[in-house]
């Protein structure tokens, strides 16, 4: 039996971030391979947004200290677009309504940007209509504008159905779950699973419901800008059970 | 009124003051040089009526310069229902002038599109919208980028009558539109929308004025535009609504979307309400384009560039959204969205 080889697609290294001055992340490290899911779990205000958006590229966060790299490679020179077309993915806690861009068109064009190879309209129609019939999606969302007039729900699962189509390396899902149903929670975590068997996941969550239905492989405990305890599942289920408050001694 | 015994509008003038008269008229303004005549075209089976005279009750300026100018006068008569009538317009020569009465007794769909290289076009067009008739109307501006071009409409919409007016402005140097439409019964209702994409040195200054004579009545306006280089664009509007309109619903949005530091845009809604128990709402913003939307559409591998030219082109083509009739949307969209390309192509 050979040894089954790991691949590196996420690296953090001693990162540290800053929002106009303010320092958020204090030295984060961090690394997710291939096929694994890692939970990130925290009080609001931990640090656990900015981290997801620092590694996608926002402009609004500032990298004081640390590297990121992807797949290697570091990430510092590479614009949020070259980011998306190198296999990174963020799924929005609040994704942006484009009012006039009807989802049909957006989706064709982010997957034409993506690609090496612009997808033909036929092939790309039975790739759509596959995908949303995963989540069941209406047809008639194709039409609409982008999230705009959308409920918590409706954008979460076109989030999913953009990571579905995208097919990235690296998932980074903030806050995926909230605001779901239990129903609409159940076929985002479908989603989610058909993704995280080829690629890194990382999961940002208050709730352990949906670590019900994705099982993470590393669940990280993030307080005050420091992952200050990584573990497995169970970590999950006990911050669920006890709050914060115990790992504050070791922060 | 005779135009040459007009006194020209001072800039005080809501309606002047962006667009002064003396910038607009094709040469000086005691003036009424010669012009050539507007080509009317129509589509299908409806025939345009040669008329010979209009008349000149005018007390506006343009209108009164337009009457004295002279050019094509045409009259499309609407009695039975049709899906949509296309009027192709051509402007040729120096100076082109033409009119265009449409007398609505039943429910259509009719798409005007502008088109030519003349120096200077001037279009007048009226219409009546008779009781419990519908119209779809679409006017596409597609001149040429050096022309100066002035338009008036006037529009009565008789009770239970509805007006959908769309505008599509992509052409010419320096337009100035003056767009008035009076819901003179109840139950009448207008929904309209302008759509500007102003680039270069573009200068277009859109004014619309919606006259709520009676109770029950109904109007929506959205006006959007973008403005790239050093461009400016203008969207005034003035919204009366008469002393005893009572149930009236009205409401005015104007959007701009600055696209450069040089470009330059004005949005100012005007409201005069007499009537006691009406809703009555304007509002207006301009803006650069949305961080956050372009940081969306990044994160899903689009360049800057293509995703500011979604973002502008989702924007304009937003300004159609409160037209029902599926036709007009469909053409005006269409029309948008193939000018958007070709100006992303060069």
């Amino acid at each position: 039996m050979g040894e089954a080889v790991t691949e590196e697609v996420l690296r953090v290294e001693n990162l540290h971030v800053s929002v106009e001055g303010t320092p958020i992340l204090k030295g984060v490290n961090l690394i997710i391979n291939r096929g694994e899911i890692h939970a990130v779990m925290g009080r609001n205000g931990a640090g656990k947004s900015t981290l997801a958006n620092v590694v996608m590229g926002h402009p609004a966060y500032e990298i004081t200290e640390g590297r990121v790299f992807f797949k290697g490679s570091p990430l510092e020179e590479l614009e949020v677009f070259e980011r998306a077309r190198a296999g990174m993915f963020l799924s929005f806690q609040y994704p942006a309504s484009i009012p006039g861009v009807q989802v049909g068109n957006f989706l064709k064009k982010s997957v034409a940007s993506v690609r090496d190879e612009p997808p033909k309209g036929r092939a790309f129609r039975k790739e759509l209509n596959a995908a949303m019939e995963k989540l069941s999606m209406d047809k008639s969302f194709l039409s609409r504008y982008v999230n705009d007039g959308f409920s918590g729900g409706e954008k979460k699962r076109l989030e999913i159905l953009q990571m579905l189509l995208l097919e990235p390396h690296l998932a980074l899902l903030d806050e995926t779950d909230s605001g779901l149903d239990i129903d609409a929670l159940r076929i985002v975590a479908q989603g989610i699973n058909e993704v995280a068997v080829n690629s890194g996941c990382l999961i940002i969550t208050h709730y352990q419901r949906l670590l019900d239905l994705v099982k993470p492989d590393f669940v990280h405990a993030m307080i005050d800008g420091v992952i200050i305890k990584t573990g497995g599942p169970e970590l999950a289920l006990r911050l669920e059970d006890q709050g914060y408050d115990w790992l504050d001694v070791a922060a | 009124m005779i135009y040459q015994k007009m006194a020209i509008p001072p800039r005080s003038e809501h309606l002047w003051r962006y667009t002064p008269w003396p910038r607009i008229h094709p040469s000086s303004p005691d003036e009424v040089p010669d012009v050539v005549d507007l080509v009317f075209s129509v589509d299908g089976g409806h025939t345009l009526e040669a008329i010979e005279e209009l008349e000149n009750s005018h007390d506006d300026i343009a209108r009164a310069f337009l009457h004295s100018a002279g050019g094509s006068k045409n009259r499309l008569l609407i009695s039975q229902d049709s899906d949509i009538i296309q009027v192709h317009v051509r402007a040729t020569g120096n100076i082109a002038v033409g009119h265009l009465h449409l007398d609505v007794k039943a429910s259509c769909a009719v798409l005007i599109h502008l088109s030519g290289e003349a120096e200077w076009v001037g279009i007048h067009v009226t219409g009546n919208v008779q009781p419990n008739t519908q119209i779809a109307y679409g006017f596409i501006n597609e001149l040429d980028t050096n022309t100066k071009f002035l338009r008036c409409e006037d529009w009565l919409v008789e009770r239970d009558g509805e007006l959908e007016h769309a505008t599509l402005s992509i052409g010419g140097s320096r337009c100035k539109s003056d767009l008035r439409s009076t819901l003179n019964g109840t139950g009448s209702s207008i929904r309209q929308s302008v759509t500007a994409n102003a680039v270069g040195s573009r200068h277009d200054d859109e004014h619309v004025e919606i006259h709520h004579l009676h109770g029950h009545t109904f109007s929506d306006l959205v006006m959007n535009s973008a403005c790239s280089g050093s461009s400016h664009f203008i969207a005034t509007g003035l919204l009366t609504i008469a002393e005893g309109a009572n149930k009236t619903d009205a409401s005015q949005v104007f959007r701009n979307l600055l696209l450069s530091k040089k470009a330059r845009a004005e949005a100012i809604p005007e409201l005069e309400v007499l009537a006691d128990d009406v809703s009555a709402a304007h509002g207006a913003a301009s803006a650069p384009v949305d961080p956050n939307q372009m940081h969306y559409l990044m994160s899903r591998g689009l360049s800057p560039d293509e995703s500011q030219a979604l973002i502008v082109g989702g924007f304009l083509l937003n300004a159609f959204s409160n037209l029902t009739n599926k036709y007009l949307t469909e053409e005006m969209q269409t029309r948008l969205t193939v000018h958007l390309e070709c100006e992303l192509k060069g």
